[in-house]
């Protein structure tokens, strides 16, 4: 459903797919995946064979899919797969590309360090308060640390874009 | 003023190229900050707006087309098609039309069903004579029909965010309307075939024996009984409903059809975790916008200029169709509920419009966008896969998009269409 297929990787086994580099960022995200989709099996059968849910790993869950999204966000930065308005790149000379390519990097390091620093306060205040989790009564901040860290990945990998954008090719 | 900045923000830079969730983020961190809505509103609102158990039948459903995409079953049921209705010519699109449709009772998503679908039918096409760019706008076209019929990642998100919406209301309100859609295009497809004398040759190919056609294809034809009936039947929510799909599909792939090997399974979690991820964090990152829009109070004047300028409820739902029609042209279906939705929901309270009908218009608006060229996420994998350029299909692809415009005017005339069948079961 994204807006620039050009690297669009629901694309199917049916073509020859070019046999693509596994990033960290995709190992981590491929756990995850295998993981919440364990946890939630395992709660259907655990409901039906013996009438109690453990409803605690709703909790666990949503943890995890807030982290799926921001490490496999981090990949998509990598393969330039974000969904985006293309009919101006499309149509660009390299010189304008380069600038508009360089613009979606940096509006995307700024996004992400700003997030990175508030998300850090958030974090800072609940470790501060000693907030725990309304399900399992976790400290909060054991999920919330998480937030900043990967902000930070983000701004990261959007900023190595920007280096790649300007060193000029050998 | 500060609601007209965070608008410029967020356009200019979508316009220039800037990722969708990153504009919305930005224009939304402008409304944010000049409002004094106290910045923690950003972290907080990323947080939340995924944070939703709800939320994660999409990542799961996701997970299901990658998997289903490889569990040979596309192929089976292709077979199984072709031994019902027989060979000559016409047939061939209609088969790649109810295929399409039948496994948007399993996917939830356009480009994985045209993918599937693609990778079936688009080299026996060209061998039974039909031009590839003829044969990718079918595809492109029937593939959309994927997110009207239920299971559909498009329902999941506006479920998310238009409260009095459930998620298995959506689903039972989209089946009529996916239904009626994909029969719609069948009309100018066989058509369009009989016209200029496509698939001559489709009578020389062989036709699979029946009854083993038929086993063949038992293990995916109840792979929609399982999802949609056990939903139904009260066994499982949307999001257990996807998770029992995964482990269904994963079972007849590596065991039944022997399609997907254990090395796979990587190459499988890897993609279904990129799609989701390009989809959520746009939400995450959509959810700080909206807060800003709301907060601020922008939209409520808005939508009281739409009111008093008289135009009527008709008027509006008109003007509401045309743009989305040029936006979905050049825009996803996840951004334009992500953007849309909060705009429109004052509009839709104003005049009384059933949210699950609105949500069912808007999800086929999408649909009609998804093979609507220039961009057309659908048409640009089919496409890809039969080795035609977009501009190619524009001649046959036309016909389809009238066809389900056709539908439109039925299900906006006949609200009943959507609703009646929620309704019956009781959503």
């Amino acid at each position: 459903m994204a807006a620039s297929p050009s690297e669009q990787p629901g694309a199917g086994s049916s073509e020859p797919a070019p046999k693509r580099r596994l990033l960290p960022e995709d190992r981590i995200g491929a756990v995850l995946m295998a993981l919440l989709a364990l946890i939630t099996f395992a709660n259907v059968v655990v409901r039906y064979l013996t009438d109690q849910s453990f409803a605690w790993t709703e909790e666990l869950s949503v943890v995890l899919m807030v982290l799926l999204t921001m490490v496999a966000a981090s990949a998509a930065v990598v393969r330039n797969s974000h969904v985006r308005i293309e009919v101006l790149i499309d149509s660009a000379s390299p010189a304008r590309l380069r600038a508009l390519e360089s613009l979606a990097a940096v509006a995307s390091v700024i996004a992400w360090l700003l997030l990175a620093g508030l998300g850090s306060r958030l974090a800072w205040d609940d470790f501060r308060f000693d907030v725990t989790t309304p399900g399992i009564g976790l400290p909060q901040w054991w999920y919330t640390i998480w937030l900043p860290l990967l902000a930070l990945l983000l701004a990261a990998r959007s900023m190595q874009r920007l280096v790649k954008l300007w060193t000029p090719k050998p | 003023m500060t609601g007209f900045l965070i608008f410029v923000v967020f356009i200019a830079l979508m316009v220039a190229g800037v990722p969708i969730g990153i504009s919305l983020m930005l224009g939304g961190a402008v409304g944010i900050g000049l409002g004094g809505l106290g910045w923690l509103a950003i972290p907080n609102n990323f947080y939340s707006g995924i944070a939703k158990y709800p939320l994660l039948a999409l990542p799961m459903f996701v997970l299901v087309g990658a998997i289903f995409d490889r569990s040979g079953v596309a192929k089976r049921l292709v077979d199984f098609a072709i031994a019902i209705v027989g060979r000559g010519p016409g047939m061939l699109p209609l088969v790649a039309i109810t295929v399409a449709m039948f496994l948007g009772g399993i996917s939830g998503s356009g480009p994985a069903n045209a993918a599937a679908v693609g990778g079936v039918m688009l080299a026996a096409m060209a061998r039974a004579g039909y031009p590839p760019a003829y044969s990718a706008s079918v595809i492109g076209a029937a593939a959309a029909t994927d997110i009207l019929i239920p299971p559909s990642i498009a329902f999941i998100v506006y479920s998310v965010m238009v409260p009095g919406a459930s998620v298995p209301a959506l689903f039972a309100a989209g089946m009529v309307p996916g239904i009626l859609a994909g029969l719609a295009l069948i009309v100018p497809a066989v058509w369009l075939a009989r016209r200029n004398g496509f698939g001559s040759a489709e009578g020389n190919e062989p036709r699979p024996p029946f009854w083993r056609a038929l086993r063949e294809a038992t293990w995916g034809l109840f792979a929609p009984v399982l999802i949609l009936g056990g939903m139904r039947a009260g066994w499982f929510t949307p999001t257990e409903a996807a998770v029992v799909a995964v482990f269904y599909g994963l079972f007849v792939g590596m065991f039944i059809h022997r399609t997907i090997r254990l090395r796979d399974l990587t190459d499988i979690l890897v993609e279904a975790a990129e799609v989701s991820g390009i989809i959520m964090v746009v939400i995450a990152l959509a959810s700080i916008f909206a807060y800003a829009v709301s907060t601020l109070g922008i939209v409520d004047p808005l939508a009281r200029a739409v009111l008093d300028s008289g135009i009527g409820s008709f008027g509006a739902l008109l003007a509401i169709i045309v743009v989305l029609l040029f936006v979905g042209m050049v825009l996803d279906g996840v951004s334009i509920f992500l953007i849309f939705v909060p705009l429109l929901m004052p509009l839709m309270k104003a005049y009384g419009w059933h949210p699950v009908w609105f949500g069912v218009l808007l999800t086929y608006m999408v649909a009609i966008g998804q093979f609507t060229p220039p961009v057309a996420v659908n048409l640009m994998v089919s496409a890809r896969l039969a080795g035609v350029r977009i501009e190619q299909t524009v001649p046959w692809v036309m016909w389809l998009v009238f066809a389900m415009l056709v539908v439109l005017v039925a299900l906006v005339a006949v609200p009943d269409l959507a609703l009646w069948l929620p309704r019956v079961l009781g959503y």
